[in-house]
């Protein structure tokens, strides 16, 4: 049981993202292997014209999650063995956000394929084809990959708390295979005999449920928490956005619409990275551009981590703040912002924070409402540690998935031998994250934990 | 050239080895340093055991003698591990050692082409220009060549015992140490290591109380190793259950200080898979008792062997604390436990053929690798003589991979890892160990062993038979379906497949293919362990067959070859750590190379585009 497994099989389903890792207008999901448009089409919509396209091709439609449809993209299609790798692959050139980028590389290591390793692509180019790469070239290649892939190794590298959290739960499962190999690997009257029972994996699987539910906030920390404006025209949000800003980005005037399209900067809000976005106030508009720019606001809203609702509070409580409250009332992520209140009529509904735009009244009212959403939904305590990468993500969720299968199968009266199998393959993904788990790890927790031997 | 070959050692490596090549026609010499020990079980009378019984049933499959030996000094016989599952199911026998042993001697005196003599061999006539191995220099000064070696020294090359403060220059008590080849290895450039193990006291039988002792009976029938046996009719003798108490861990632990283990002055690294009794009251310093096993050494023998409480204390302390286990309190000593420091050669010279990579010609086997146990030094020996024969015969040399054996994991991790510690076969060290099921051993290497050229007629035969048998009777759970008329007088379990067939019957973990036998009396047509066989392979299908895709991407990287001057100072790109460990194993395959700790991912994909397409790494 080397659990030492290669990661260039070139039949295995790949994909990477061959832009680099940041926002921008454009970005290129490379994937490859056998049967790879049939896999991708079943993330594609319309499937059948992306399985039916001839080689080299561009088709144009939706990556879709089930019903759900993720992003407008079109596809670069190419048949083996006209193809960059010689085999079957998709080229998919979507839109550069980070979060859409995540959604669908997840997206795409659900559907059976795996995260390619440096300089994989080049490899099965050499191996599947007979001319333009020179070996030297498919050396350099991979060479110059992996330097690559350690320099962003090294920008999000395992933080250490991380890895020491991902070896407690790998330590546990080695001692729970320890505990199921003992006993495969000595006769009853060999060894002391511990209990394996099925549940014995609930505890494991609870731990690595907890690092899971981190994993959104360790992409919030790298990708901003996404804050948005949102409320009716002129209500004061492009005056809260320069407010925020501290400088007069946004267009500010009394005319309602005057913000068309949205407007995004960074800011930081007591040491938390937030993207921040101001949007074109809603309202029933027949513009074409500013019908647009609503939509826009509302795609914006829908992502967004943290929504402040602006109430004008000149005009107190109106129909579409209730309709909004009502849209909205299960949401936590809003918060509603009661602006102008140098100028107000009424006084403020409860829990809307009071703030002015125009004399910064409130202004840190609104920014310790706005952490304590993010600490409450995204933020870990202490140095508790949060997994940040996809892969790391997966690889738990294999890990824990095997665990599972593994306590299943005692409790269908499976024999141990066969049920071992799962744990093994648990092992292997936790060690994929850390490092891996030999046979010879294992044995040692055997004899360092019983008493064996005639 | 004296003979072809000369086989150092007629231990349980140097027979098999010796065997093998004076079989496939060489003229051959078994030198060994007495021919009154020849295939002595050194410590526990007994062979087999989990994952040690595999071995000894692949040894038989491929053509070696142990299987047979054991099937005729056998004085009880069990299964080990049927509740686990069937990948880690063993056979394991009790041997009257008198008479394995004197079936042994009886084996290599009768051999054709084998020249069986004594004598002890304190160096090798080695060309260092040329790389190869010319033959043996004995003590009595005699210089004989050959064209192939195989070193098999077990536990005898510069071996001291230990018992208590006694030291003796000795590879077993009683019996001399060979000494001076270490030391001129040492001289011709090889890396050699110490390694220790310990045995028992043996006592007399009439001395033990038996009724103060829970008495451990063998299955019935017994069931043979060798595929080529039917059926074994010998008498069980019983082993006898006694354990140790309080009292004994207090003798022992006041008496600490005079164990050799103790004290620093044995060296070499022990096994902790079988540890002494004085490391178990070490280490397990809250268990309050060990079980011991009281083991018959012969049929027609006083003497009885001492199974878990090995130990060089001191005699007399060895007497004392015996003497606290029910049973024994009167106990006498026969001959007393000790422990044994050896010599071990640095399997990682080797390729994985076990030859030297030093001197063409030299093999190495046995417990002289670092192993330890009967069985993993037979099918070493087996298999260095299949390579050592092979390559006289100019002929591929046979390398078991791991998919395929316990003999090939045994191998690749000798050649590939190297040890530290005596090494034992575990179910465990074999990741596709739901493919290396004792039962089926003959299945799976029959292509290797016709290679090999071993196999009797007769045992080809069966084989043929057995395979033939198998099919048959999975068409015949394929298509008879379980009817409502079938199950009147069956169990529960069986009740509720009514419709389905058999096939899909016996998947259920719940339902036995005996009890399908009631129902379809037409697989009691077959024999009983083939019928089991079938049974297993059908029940676990999914199992096996998830492994079996593992497999396929194993062998990929296995069937990438490196060749054997390939010069990894050119490549560029890798990591200085791994060039100088691939330097150092000098693997075969890229597969190989994978396996050598510390040579990462990115290295091995540059040296598969090193190896190229013509290796067909791909599917297409
Ligand atoms: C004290 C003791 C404790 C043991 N404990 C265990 C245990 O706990 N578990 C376990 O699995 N196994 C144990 N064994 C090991 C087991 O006996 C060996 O693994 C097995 O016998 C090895 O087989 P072999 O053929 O390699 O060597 P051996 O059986 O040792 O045979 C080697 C033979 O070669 C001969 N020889 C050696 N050097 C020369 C030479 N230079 N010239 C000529 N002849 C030579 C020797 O005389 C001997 O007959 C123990 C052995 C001993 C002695
Ligand atoms: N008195 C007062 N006036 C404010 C305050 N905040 C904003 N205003 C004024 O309200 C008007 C609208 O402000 P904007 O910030 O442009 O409003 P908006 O919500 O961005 O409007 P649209 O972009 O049209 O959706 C401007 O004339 C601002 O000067 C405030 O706190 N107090
Ligand atoms: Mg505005």
């Amino acid at each position: 049981m080397t659990m030492k497994d290669f990661k260039y099989d070139p039949d295995d389903l790949i994909a990477a993202l061959a832009t680099p890792w940041a926002e921008s207008a454009l970005a290129v999901i490379r994937t490859s292997g056998p049967d790879c448009i049939e896999a991708a089409s079943r993330v594609f919509h319309p499937s059948d014209k992306l399985k039916n396209a001839a080689g080299n091709t561009i088709v144009y439609g939706y990556i879709s999650d089930g019903d759900v449809k993720l992003d407008e993209v079109t596809a670069a299609l190419y048949r083996a063995p006209r193809s960059y790798t010689g085999q079957e692959s998709v080229e998919f050139f979507i839109h550069g956000s980070l979060p859409g980028i995540t959604k669908i590389l997840e997206l795409l290591f659900r559907s059976g394929f795996r995260e390619a390793s440096p300089g994989e692509f080049t490899f099965r180019a050499f191996l599947n084809r007979k001319m333009d790469l020179t070996r030297a070239e498919a050396v350099q290649e991979i060479i110059s990959a992996k330097s690559n892939q350690a320099q962003s190794l090294a920008l999000n590298r395992l933080s250490g708390s991380i890895e020491n959290s991902i070896n407690r739960i790998k330590s546990d499962v080695t001692d729970l295979l320890a505990s199921v190999e003992i006993q495969l690997d000595y006769p009853e009257d060999e060894a002391e005999m511990p209990d394996v029972e099925a549940g014995e994996t609930d505890p494991i699987v609870d731990k690595i449920d907890r690092l899971l539910s981190t994993y959104r906030a360790g992409r919030i920390y790298q990708e901003g928490v996404r804050v948005v404006l949102a409320g009716k025209t002129n209500a004061g949000k492009s005056s809260l956005f320069n407010l925020f800003l501290k400088e007069d980005r946004s267009i500010v005037s009394d005319i309602h619409g005057t913000t068309r399209d949205y407007l995004e900067s960074w800011i930081s809000i007591g040491g938390i990275p937030v993207r921040l976005f101001d949007t074109a106030g809603l309202r029933d508009a027949d513009h074409p551009i500013e019908v647009e720019g609503i939509r826009r606001s509302n795609e914006i809203i829908d992502n967004a981590h943290v929504i402040l609702y602006v109430a004008d509070a000149r005009e107190g409580i109106t129909a579409d703040l209730e309709a909004f409250m009502e849209a909205y009332k299960e949401d936590r992520r809003c918060l509603y912002v009661w602006n102008k209140i140098d100028k107000a009529v009424s006084s403020a509904p409860a829990d809307f924070i009071k703030v002015s735009a125009l004399t910064a009244e409130g202004f840190s009212d609104l920014e310790d409402a706005i952490k304590s959403v993010v600490f409450r939904d995204h933020y870990v305590p202490g140095n508790e540690p949060v997994i940040d990468s996809m892969r790391q993500k997966k690889l738990l969720e294999e890990a824990r998935d095997a665990l599972g299968r593994y306590s299943q199968a005692l409790l269908d009266g499976m024999p141990m031998d066969m049920a071992a199998v799962d744990l093994t393959d648990a092992l292997n993904a936790l060690g994929e994250i850390t490092g891996e788990v030999t046979s010879v790890d294992v044995l040692e927790r055997m004899f360092s934990n019983f008493c064996v031997g005639k | 050239m004296d003979y072809k070959a000369i086989v150092v050692g007629g231990g349980h490596a140097g027979i098999e080895a010796s065997l093998a090549i004076a079989r496939l026609g060489f003229p051959t010499m078994l030198v060994t340093q007495n021919l009154d020990v020849i295939g002595k079980l050194s410590c526990n009378p007994a062979i087999g055991g989990l994952a040690k019984g595999n071995i000894v049933r692949e040894v038989d499959a491929l053509g070696g003698e142990m299987g047979k030996l054991i099937d005729a000094s056998m004085l009880q016989f069990r299964i080990l591990n049927k509740s686990r599952g069937p990948a880690v199911q063993a056979p394991r026998a009790q041997a009257d050692r008198f008479l394995y042993q004197k079936l042994a001697k009886e084996t290599v005196e009768s051999q054709k082409n084998l020249h069986v003599y004594q004598d002890t061999v304190v160096d090798l006539i080695l060309d260092h220009e040329k790389g190869l191995c010319r033959g043996i220099v004995t003590e009595r000064g005699r210089r004989i060549t050959s064209e192939v070696v195989v070193l098999t020294t077990g536990t005898f090359m510069e071996a001291r015992i230990f018992i208590g403060e006694y030291r003796q220059s000795s590879g077993r008590l009683g019996e001399p140490a060979a000494i001076g080849l270490g030391t001129a290895m040492r001289a011709h450039g090889y890396r050699l290591g110490r390694l220790k193990t310990g045995t028992p006291a043996r006592v007399k039988k009439s001395s033990i109380d038996f009724s103060r002792m829970e008495e451990q009976s063998g299955d019935n029938p017994m069931l043979p190793f060798s595929f080529s046996n039917e059926e074994i009719h010998r008498a069980d003798h019983s082993c006898y259950i006694t354990y140790t108490n309080d009292e004994t861990h207090n003798i022992i632990n006041e008496n600490m200080g005079s164990s050799p283990l103790y004290s620093g002055e044995i060296v070499g690294a022990g096994p902790r898979y079988c540890p002494s009794i004085e490391d178990k009251v070490v280490r397990f310093p809250t268990r309050n008792r060990h079980q011991i096993f009281v083991e018959p050494e012969g049929a027609d023998s006083e003497e009885m062997y001492l199974n878990g409480i090995s130990s060089s204390l001191p005699e007399e302390v060895q007497y004392r604390f015996l003497k606290t286990l029910p049973g024994l309190e009167n106990v006498e000593i026969m001959r007393p436990g000790y422990a044994v420091e050896y010599d071990f050669v640095d399997p990682t010279q080797l390729l994985p053929t076990l030859e030297s990579k030093m001197h063409k010609g030299l093999y190495i086997a046995g417990q002289t690798n670092g192993t330890s146990g009967y069985e993993e030094a037979a099918c070493q020996g087996l298999m260095a003589g299949i390579n050592g024969a092979l390559s006289l015969q100019g002929k591929e040399p046979l390398i078991l991979t791991r998919d395929e054996a316990y003999t090939g994991v045994l191998i690749d991790d000798l050649v590939t890892l190297g040890t530290n510690e005596p090494y034992r076969m575990f179910t465990s060290r074999a990741e596709y160990r739901l493919s290396l099921r004792h039962d089926d051993c003959d299945m799976r290497l029959f292509p290797k062993s016709r290679y090999a050229g071993l196999l009797s007629g007769k045992a080809m035969e069966l084989f043929e038979k057995k395979r033939n048998s198998l099919e048959e009777i999975k068409e015949l759970l394929q298509s008879r379906r379980i009817k409502k008329a079938d199950v009147e007088n069956a169990p529960p379990s069986v009740a509720g497949h009514v419709g389905d067939s058999l096939f899909k019957a016996v998947k259920d973990p719940e339902v036995t293919i005996e009890e399908l036998a009631e129902i379809e009396p037409a697989l009691k047509r077959y024999k009983s362990q083939w019928v089991k066989h079938a049974e297993l392979d059908v029940k676990y299908e999914g199992y096996i067959a998830k492994q079996e895709k593992q497999v396929a991407r194993f062998k990929k990287m296995e069937n990438v070859k490196i060749p054997a001057d390939f010069d990894y100072d050119a490549i560029e790109g890798i990591s200085t750590e791994s060039r100088e460990k691939l330097k150092k194993i000098r693997p075969l395959s890229v597969g190989q190379a994978s396996r050598i700790s510390g040579v990462r991912n990115p290295d091995i994909a540059v040296l598969l585009v090193l190896m190229g397409k013509e290796n067909n790494v791909s599917a297409e």
